[in-house]
């Protein structure tokens, strides 16, 4: 699903931001990406979804080899990658529901098909009875989940998650976490960046490491320690 | 599998995709009327600065149109005005009239007495009573020449003038051609001039337009970006802004045919008033039902233009970010 290999990110400036970066992801599979802030984590989603291109090296998304996509099909490869950022990213003047429908919307779904989907998707986050309002009517944590009801909308087989628990408290943080795990236990790939290592330890997923630019673990993290409380 | 067929495998099939397309093409056209009315200001200054813009040349035309059938009406009864020497007295003149009603070249002969032509003289000129302490009527009696459509051409009058002047009863032959051929040159600078203006207007209407367009793009901006993120193409960013464009040519053409209306209506007052004077009838010409389309149309067509020159430039521009 995801294929990194020997990519090499050279901001221009000649900041190094990822070395030699290899990795894979296959499909149904869900990982953490963790690492310091500036090890590289932004670099690396920004190159899956396209907002960057790698200085050296390939890489693969849904089969598709990245440097020979060209501008026009950029949003082709994107539709198969459903993107949830710490920000939400919503457009505010719409509703719940308009969010949500965007990429049927863009797809070409008839009002009917779009109907359906948005209400299935809402209803996998709990926010079926805040169709009709606005993002700003919402809590963090709420605009978090219309977030994430955008992403799975059209069934992408990739999801990849910018820290989705940023400004959540554990509780809701766990909650979201959750929600991944639904969505991979139906086949999808999930790629969570976070800095939350709490959170990463009791998972007892396949974690990737960052440390400048490099790659330093990949694996299941083990007996990480770890100063929070539990949350439960 | 490339991107577009694995894009193409989830969705829904082509056939319903391009049944649903003028829908779509319908619900982003309506949805832009909606922005507009969103941001009324902006709207009817854009709107006002089109419709004022397409007012001008459009004015212009209704005065070059109105123009060129006034001096058609001139061509057509080019006349030619003989005076009559002042020692050949009413009964010999009348004579030479019917003579010269008997020319294959011309069509009617008016005769203008002596008297006459001072009565008339004495209403127009406002001179009135001071006339009368003349003891001698100077002015001649006048013959007024109306040749047929085949000899009021040029070369052909200036042959019949030439033949009349030869009478012996004729003082002086007048046929005015000058100012009729200046009277042409005139009118077609002006014509000139107004497809100048015409243009460089039009020019700024796509410029307003484009800056505009530009502006509202600015503005949604993050919005443009989310929607890059979540995979709309270009186009389909791009078409709420094309209709923009066209619903401001729609709408500023309007502007510019009800400005038009009015103005012609104010001025064919004035116009009238003048007419009369000169004692002439005259109707100004409004602008007819195709030309008001027409200018609909051009309207429409500016504001696509512009529209689409922005959105060309700046929606290519945005890139969406991670921050």
């Amino acid at each position: 699903m995801i294929r990194f290999n020997n990519v090499t990110k050279n901001y221009s400036g000649g900041f190094l931001a990822l070395k030699q970066v290899s990795f894979e992801l296959a499909a149904g599979e869900m990982a953490f990406l963790t690492g310091h802030s500036g090890a590289g984590k932004s670099t690396l989603l920004k190159l899956i979804s396209l907002m960057e291109k790698p200085t050296s090296g390939s890489i693969q998304i849904n089969g598709t080899e990245l440097a020979s996509i060209k501008y026009k099909q950029i949003p082709f490869v994107r539709r198969g990658i459903g993107m949830i950022f710490q920000n939400h990213n919503l457009l505010m003047d719409r509703t719940v529901f308009d969010n949500v429908a965007l990429p049927l919307v863009i797809e070409g779904y008839s009002h009917k098909e779009i109907c359906k989907k948005v209400e299935a998707a809402l209803d996998k986050v709990h926010l079926r009875n805040k169709m009709k309002c606005f993002p700003y009517m919402l809590s963090g944590g709420e605009q978090q989940r219309v977030g994430i009801a955008r992403a799975i909308v059209n069934k992408p087989p990739i999801l990849l998650a910018d820290e989705p628990t940023g400004n959540l408290d554990p509780k809701l943080s766990l909650d979201i976490i959750r929600l991944f795990e639904d969505f991979n236990a139906i086949g999808v790939a999930v790629l969570i960046a976070t800095h939350d290592l709490g959170l990463i330890a009791r998972m007892k997923y396949r974690t990737l490491t960052l440390k400048q630019g490099t790659m330093i673990t990949d694996g299941i993290v083990q007996g990480l320690q770890t100063s929070e409380p539990t949350y439960d | 599998m490339t991107n577009e067929s694995l894009a193409k495998s989830k969705k829904p099939s082509l056939f319903r995709r391009i049944l649903a397309l003028p829908i779509r093409h319908l619900q982003q056209a309506i949805g832009s009327l909606g922005d507009l009315w969103r941001t009324p200001f902006t709207s009817v200054m854009t709107i006002v600065v089109l419709g004022i813009s397409l007012t001008l040349p459009a004015t212009l035309h209704l005065f070059v149109k109105n123009a060129q059938s006034v001096t058609e009406q001139w061509d057509s009864a080019s006349e030619i005005t003989l005076f009559v020497k002042l020692s050949v007295n009413d009964k010999a003149a009348q004579n030479l009239v019917q003579r010269i009603g008997l020319y294959p070249e011309v069509e009617k002969v008016t005769y203008i007495s002596a008297t006459q032509a001072l009565e008339e003289f004495k209403v127009l000129s406002g001179f009135g009573q001071a006339l009368e302490y003349l003891d001698k009527n100077p002015l001649p009696a006048t013959i007024l020449v109306t040749p047929t459509k085949r000899a009021s051409q040029v070369l052909a009058a200036r042959e019949l003038l030439v033949k009349l002047e030869q009478e012996r009863e004729v003082e002086q032959g007048k046929l005015d051609l000058e100012w009729l051929t200046r009277l042409e040159a005139m009118a077609q600078l002006i014509e000139d001039i107004v497809l100048s203006v015409a243009l460089l207007l039009c020019l700024s209407v796509v410029l307003i337009i484009g800056n505009t367009i530009r502006l509202a793009i600015l503005n949604q901006k993050d919005a443009i970006a989310v929607m890059k993120l979540v995979g709309a193409t270009d186009s389909f960013i791009q078409r709420p802004f094309l209709y923009s464009g066209v619903w401001y040519g729609v709408f500023g053409g309007i502007f510019a045919s009800l400005a038009v209306f009015i103005l012609a209506e104010y001025l064919s007052g004035a116009m009238n008033q003048l007419t009369t004077l000169y004692s002439s009838s005259f109707e100004l010409q409004g602008l007819t039902f195709s030309e008001l389309s027409l200018l609909i149309l051009l309207a429409v067509l500016l504001g696509l233009s512009g529209s689409y020159m922005s959105v060309r430039r700046h929606i290519k521009a945005i890139e969406p970010t991670a921050d």
